[in-house]
């Protein structure tokens, strides 16, 4: 995938170039999928000296449980850091590494997620997780539909 | 290519030398024991230490003679991280609450812990995860939690209330009371009343439509809700135009309130109408927006109802604390508003008794003692900028005075700083701000103090100045002292009946927040969260790049 940053901008896409490191979550898009047990299902990748997540960001049609699965395809090892509600989910991901974990993230709006191991500093390895949607309608304010950006 | 397994994921608190657990401390506070608060002057109860707000404490052994000894016990430092964190963005706000040697406390950004209130070691913790995007005013905070019935309770940024396991810290119920796309979200401490918590919403400044909520302790599920701007038809909603006003009308209520048992009553403050200085498009009083509004905590009613700025067009908030007190025969309730006054009201009806000035310098208008409010400085030409005192930072901000019955003294943290504002007409969108304003705070002609004032006659009694406005909570002692943070990071400790300064630490970080005393065998120790930021461009703007921390310092007595 191409991204629009890469078109415009080639001598800032990777690391090392006209910028240290990369910029801010531009690994592409992906949408998380509904499974039939209820839970939503997502897939990132750490492509190959690229330090970004492919996606860097992860749709979520709604709140409520994601199962991630974490594929680091560098030759480094990385981690990831992720949001959900009780407490951050940490996971190790050494070369050629996968795991699953799963998150809770109960609104709309977008969370951020990361690497926080040492190489990784310098805020490369930024991910979103992007929940759509309302809040329950009971949660809504009583007053006629206003106006939106 | 052949992939290994990666290590099973972990929570990141496991990665720690965190307790994990609490003693069960928790299980046994019911509100019969919040009722009675101040016979158990070992523990911090509930949000203000007692359910008059009075922010006293019975506790001697620290005194004016011995607090020149006083020397830090322990430090909780938590860090913060992540993309919220920045000068302006969060500050560490909370009011510890103590229960037999355990601390409760909640901190930016989703977080709340138990601390070992002898050591200040932590023995749990949680994170809710906050989106990103939510939007904030003012800034990334919360104030703190509620304890009963084991649980701890607390509201967090994306408009949730929580209900979380005293000994384990884990979730047991969370239910969604705003809606983050209209910018609600939530930073108030809850208040425990018989079976329910009581949680005012956030999010005035984007034209949001103000409520508070009541939600039983035990499921979570909602009580009642009662909005603070009345919709077409409701008592009140002639004060509003005809047209969406009323839908975008501000009023959250989103700083604690206080009860009083024997009237049933409960007492809370709100916020300025949005926009926030566009009065041409909220013609009227605009109620009940800058108002006292005394509800019944069964259902929600409003009782009674006295509105401190009709028709604000100076962003001058009631939500500060209604402090409860009875003096010569009198039920009496004493706010100290933004706009730079003392309301002092009969609290079984709302009847006015006094009205006197307690802020430095007033130019925005006047009220005179018998409450008729005539505005002097008012931004009402598009692009033609007015100045007035004081500022959208308010007399004082949400930050609380105390009351002590011993010398009958309120002791405020004022702020005096000016500010510029000039009519900006915008259109209403949902989540975004809107002011109806272009707004320059002073950053070089500000002061603040601690002023003492007599409970009997609302006049000055003592003052200490300071070179910045004082913008963190007092707490007053029986052992005659008064203690506030700075700005500058110091704490410092003032003698009730003189004012005179008695004892200072350097913290390292600015206050803004309520500190809390209580005693772990027999040893008292005063506990002060200290982390600047939040709006800090709106009440202190000289002090908007000083540095930002997140700890709790314990200060005792050596031993």
């Amino acid at each position: 995938m191409t991204t629009r940053a890469e078109q415009e901008l080639p001598e800032l896409y990777g690391q090392n170039k006209a910028t240290l490191g990369r910029l801010l979550a531009h690994g592409g898009l992906g949408r998380a999928e509904e499974g039939s047990d209820g839970r939503l299902h997502a897939h990132v990748r750490i492509p190959p000296d690229e330090l970004m997540w492919e996606p860097s960001i992860v749709v979520m049609p709604h709140g409520g449980d994601l199962e991630i699965e974490l594929l680091n395809d560098d030759t480094n090892t990385h981690c990831a850091l992720l949001p959900s509600n009780g407490d951050s989910k940490w996971m190790w991901l050494p070369v050629y590494s996968r795991g699953k974990t799963v998150l809770n993230l109960d609104g709309p709006g977008y969370y951020w997620f990361g690497s926080n191991v040492g190489n990784d500093e310098g805020r490369g390895l930024v991910g979103v997780i992007a929940v759509m949607g309302d809040v329950p309608q009971e949660a809504r304010l009583d007053r006629p539909e206003q106006p939106r950006p | 290519m052949e992939y290994i397994d990666a290590p099973p994921a972990v929570n990141f608190a496991a990665l720690s030398t965190m307790v994990g657990t609490a003693p069960p401390v928790a299980q046994d506070v019911t509100y019969e024991r919040i009722l009675r608060a101040r016979s158990e002057p070992q523990n911090w109860l509930t949000y203000y230490g007692a359910y008059d707000g009075q922010r006293y404490s019975p506790l001697d052994q620290i005194n004016t003679e011995n607090v020149q000894r006083l020397t830090p016990a322990w430090v909780f430092q938590f860090g913060s991280s992540g993309f919220h964190a920045g000068q302006s963005t969060y500050a560490f706000e909370a009011a510890p609450i103590v229960v037999d040697g355990v601390m409760y406390l909640s901190g930016w950004d989703g977080w709340v812990w138990a601390v070992d209130a002898r050591t200040g070691r932590q023995l749990w913790q949680y994170k809710h995860a906050i989106p990103f995007d939510v939007s904030l005013c003012c800034g990334n905070v919360n104030r703190g939690v509620a304890v009963a019935h084991g649980k701890v309770l607390a509201t967090t940024l994306n408009a949730h209330v929580i209900a979380l396991d005293a000994v384990s810290g884990e979730l047991v119920w969370d239910t969604t009371n705003g809606d983050v796309r209209a910018a609600e979200s939530a930073t108030v401490a809850p208040l425990v009343v018989k079976d329910k918590i009581i949680v005012g919403s956030s999010g005035g400044e984007f034209g949001v439509r103000g409520h508070l909520d009541a939600y039983y302790i035990e499921t979570g599920e909602r009580a009642w809700r009662t909005y603070t701007v009345p919709k077409p038809g409701e008592p009140g909603s002639d004060t509003w135009p005809d047209g969406p006003a009323w839908a975008r009308g501000g009023g959250n209520a989103w700083v604690t309130g206080t009860y009083d048992p024997e009237l049933n009553l409960v007492y809370w403050g709100t916020g300025n109408p949005a926009p926030d200085f566009d009065g041409a498009v909220r013609e009227g009083d605009n109620l009940y927006t800058d108002s006292i509004i005394a509800l019944n905590p069964d259902n929600g009613e409003i009782r009674w109802h006295y509105q401190c700025t009709p028709h604000d067009v100076w962003d001058y908030d009631s939500n500060m604390e209604c402090i409860l007190y009875d003096l010569d025969g009198q039920k009496l309730l004493a706010h100290f508003d933004k706009n730079g006054y003392l309301f002092t009201l009969d609290r079984r009806n709302g009847e006015r008794v006094r009205i006197t000035p307690f802020g430095e310098r007033i130019t925005w208008g006047e009220i005179d003692g018998d409450g008729r409010v005539t505005p002097k400085v008012v931004p009402d030409k598009e692009g033609e900028p007015v100045h007035f005192w004081p500022g959208p930072a308010g007399a004082k901000e949400w930050t609380h005075a105390a009351y002590s019955p011993r010398t009958e003294m309120f002791y405020v943290p004022v702020q005096d700083v000016g500010s510029e504002v000039t009519l900006r007409h915008r259109e209403f969108k949902e989540s975004i701000p809107y002011w109806g304003a272009s707004v320059t705070v002073d950053a070089d002609d500000m002061q603040g103090f601690v002023k003492a004032i007599s409970a009997a006659t609302g006049e000055e009694v003592w003052r200490w100045r300071n070179e910045t406005p004082m913008s963190a909570s007092a707490l007053a002692t029986a052992g005659d002292l008064v203690f506030v943070g700075r700005p500058s990071g110091e704490f410092t400790a003032f003698h009730a009946r003189t004012g005179e300064p008695l004892w200072e630490f350097q913290t390292g970080s600015g206050h803004h927040s309520s500190p809390t005393t209580y005693s772990v065998d027999g040893r008292q120790f005063i506990a002060v969260p200290v982390g600047w930021g939040s709006w800090i461009e709106g009440i202190v703007p000289a002090m908007l790049g000083a540095s930002h921390g997140d700890a709790v310092f314990a200060f005792a007595l050596p031993q």
